[in-house]
């Protein structure tokens, strides 16, 4: 009985070491058979149109040229995204977009596109050790947040602001920064307080909500970018407090323009996610015929 | 009587159309993925899955002794946020094995607070795991959060052992993570199939009552299942930070339903007392090949949930309806 049972497994280990020795030591095809261009894209979210108008530029771009285009989603998951960065190296993409989780935690990821010479671009939110990188393509969120204060103090010159952050983000960082190094000019304009809101809409609601509790004087929200904005609207709206409270927001997604022009939101500082995707894309083929790219 | 190994002729029918299984998905994408059965392609897939399936090999004895832990997932980025914060002490000074050795038994000694207290509730409170790890699940991912704010804490470049963990290679071919993971495979497998100690789980999964009357101490096995899945959590989170070059105390949500995913699929049955740790590493492979496949073969994000969702449900339902007839 049990020498059947060790042979059993003898037979799992020898199936399973066949299927490894059979198949070689086959490099993976640097392009697809067809003379095809293979582009892959990993998005931190695509649960943001945001990312949705940025990955339409690229693959205007792409397509435009007859080649192809990967879309991935992260899913705010840094583990699950360098796996996902493997799949696409492996596959044999000649060049890869990355918009990083975690602007360090990706490092990994960024060390073997190196040692597989695929050329990676950075795309809207930074990373770390841009050594390892083709480029970085993202709008100047520092200044987004700049224009966002500036944008408010004309309305409410003395503003009682609360902040909805996406603390792991640097762009998002980015921008607190920039609306900070702003406020810091007008010391009528105070901050309550600064919590964690994921940048999405439903991690913005119930934080606005308990942050409207706990501070009756709010009169100012900046959700650092649209679909948390729309979450703290939501929670404005539903506490009668809309009327009193100014929302700023960056982004300039078609939803919160939408929003703006039904009175519920102030500004949205626009960047343009579309003009990153196509500048993001061109840089790739400008480096792939040999061109040389500036760093930023 | 019960499902252990004492019938190989049963255990291989159980493995063999998960065998069959793998099989067939390796097939399916090799032709639809030029190369996917590289050897470097399937080195990575190793990698890939090994996360899930140190976590997943926890999950399994839970399961099988009729529990759940939820807490997995929270307790990977609480012992990653533990560990890194001790190693990060002292600035950028040279790592000494001292040190090492300390944040790795801190991180560990966490983990084993929490699944002590998961075992012990489980086992005397009558609060339904399920309930208890969820609690548990939140005050681990609270106790992360305290550390940096919630940013991520990157490890310090002189920390190399620590960091090898997760990207080193053994012999400059096999990754650290899937060495770590075939030994604790063995180890757990070993534990369950061999021993008293696995049996006396089978009985326990299988019926409760009896096995109490029969003279099994329940307290002191389920507390030790517990803590052994706290533990395995605590060095998925180890390798985790590793690999991400930083403890991030957000990371590590939902990690454990890809585990539950992974112990289901490979047919252990969700009410406890039947189920084998070879099961769930073959269940982790599938998910990992299906996985990566969907990823190279280029399937939109949104349908690789779909398949996903689909063959979990078709697994599952496959084992219950082979069950219902043997």
């Amino acid at each position: 009985m049990r020498t059947r049972y060790l042979r059993g497994i003898g037979l799992m280990v020898a199936l399973a070491s066949g299927l490894l020795l059979s198949c070689g030591d086959k490099e993976p095809a640097s392009q697809p058979a067809s003379g095809k261009k293979l582009f892959g894209v990993v998005f931190q979210t695509m649960n943001n149109p945001f990312f949705v108008d940025l990955n339409a530029g690229m693959l205007e771009v792409i397509q435009s040229h007859g080649d192809e285009l990967v879309t991935l989603d992260s899913q705010f998951n840094s583990l699950k995204q360098k796996n996902d960065i493997s799949d696409l190296i492996l596959k044999g993409v000649s060049a890869l977009f990355i918009n990083p989780v975690n602007w360090e935690g990706i490092k990994g990821s960024l060390l073997q596109a190196k040692e597989k010479g695929v050329p990676s671009i950075v795309v809207d939110a930074p990373v770390k050790d841009d050594e390892l990188v083709l480029c970085q393509v993202a709008s100047d969120n520092v200044e987004a947040g700049r224009l966002a204060a500036r944008a408010l103090q004309k309305v409410r010159p003395d503003a009682q602001i609360v902040i909805l952050h996406h603390s792991v983000n640097k762009a998002c960082i980015d921008r607190v920064e920039g609306f900070k190094e702003e406020l810091a000019k007008f010391p009528e304009m105070r901050i309550l307080d600064i919590q964690e809101g994921h940048g999405t809409t439903e991690g913005g609601r119930p934080v606005m909500r308990d942050l409207l509790g706990r501070f009756p004087e709010i009169n100012a929200v900046f959700p650092i970018n649209d679909p948390s904005a729309l979450g703290a609207i939501s929670a404005l709206e539903s506490a009668g407090k809309l009327k009193d409270v100014t929302v700023v927001s960056v982004d300039g997604s078609p939803e919160a323009i939408a929003a703006i022009k039904a009175g519920k939101l102030h500004s949205t500082s626009a960047q343009s996610p579309r003009e990153i995707g196509r500048v993001a894309a061109e840089k790739a083929y400008d480096f792939l015929a040999g061109k040389p790219v500036d760093k930023t | 009587m019960n499902d252990n190994d004492a019938s190989p002729v049963i255990f291989l029918r159980r493995i063999f159309p998960l065998l069959v299984a793998m099989a067939a998905l390796l097939g399916i994408f090799q032709v639809w993925v030029p190369n996917f059965l590289s050897a470097a392609n399937m080195i990575d897939l190793a990698q890939q899955i090994s996360v899930n399936a140190i976590l997943a090999f926890g999950m399994t004895l839970t399961i099988l002794i009729g529990g759940i832990d939820l807490s997995v997932g929270a307790v990977i980025a609480l012992v990653g946020t533990v560990t890194v914060a001790i190693l990060s002490l002292g600035g950028g000074e040279p790592q000494t094995f001292f040190q090492f050795m300390v944040a790795l038994f801190s991180g560990l000694g966490v983990a084993l607070l929490f699944g002590g207290f998961n075992g012990i509730c489980a086992s005397k409170t009558g609060i339904p795991p399920f309930i208890i790890t969820l609690a548990t699940m939140q005050v681990a991912r609270g106790c992360a959060l305290r550390f940096n704010e919630g940013r991520p804490m990157p490890v310090p470049d002189s920390q190399q052992l620590y960091l090898s963990l997760g990207n080193g290679r053994l012999f400059e071919f096999l990754p650290v993570p899937v060495v770590i993971m075939l030994i604790i495979f063995v180890a757990m497998a070993l534990l369950l199939h061999k021993t008293q100690f696995g049996r006396h789980l089978f009985a326990i999964g299988g019926n409760r009552t009896a096995a109490w009357l029969s003279g099994i101490p329940l307290l002191r096995r389920e507390t030790v299942v517990y803590m052994i899945c706290a533990v395995l959590a605590g060095v998925a989170g180890m390798i985790h930070s590793a690999q991400l070059y930083s403890a991030e105390p957000a990371s590590g949500a939902g990690f454990e339903l890809n585990a539950i995913a992974a112990v289901v699929v490979g047919g252990t049955s969700f009410t406890g007392g039947i189920g084998s740790m070879h099961g769930t590493l073959l269940g982790a492979v599938i998910i990992g090949i299906l996985d990566k496949g969907l990823n190279q073969a280029g399937v939109h994000f949104s349908l690789q949930y779909v398949t996903k969702g689909v063959v979990i449900l078709g697994a599952v339902y496959l084992d219950v309806l082979r069950q219902r007839k043997g």
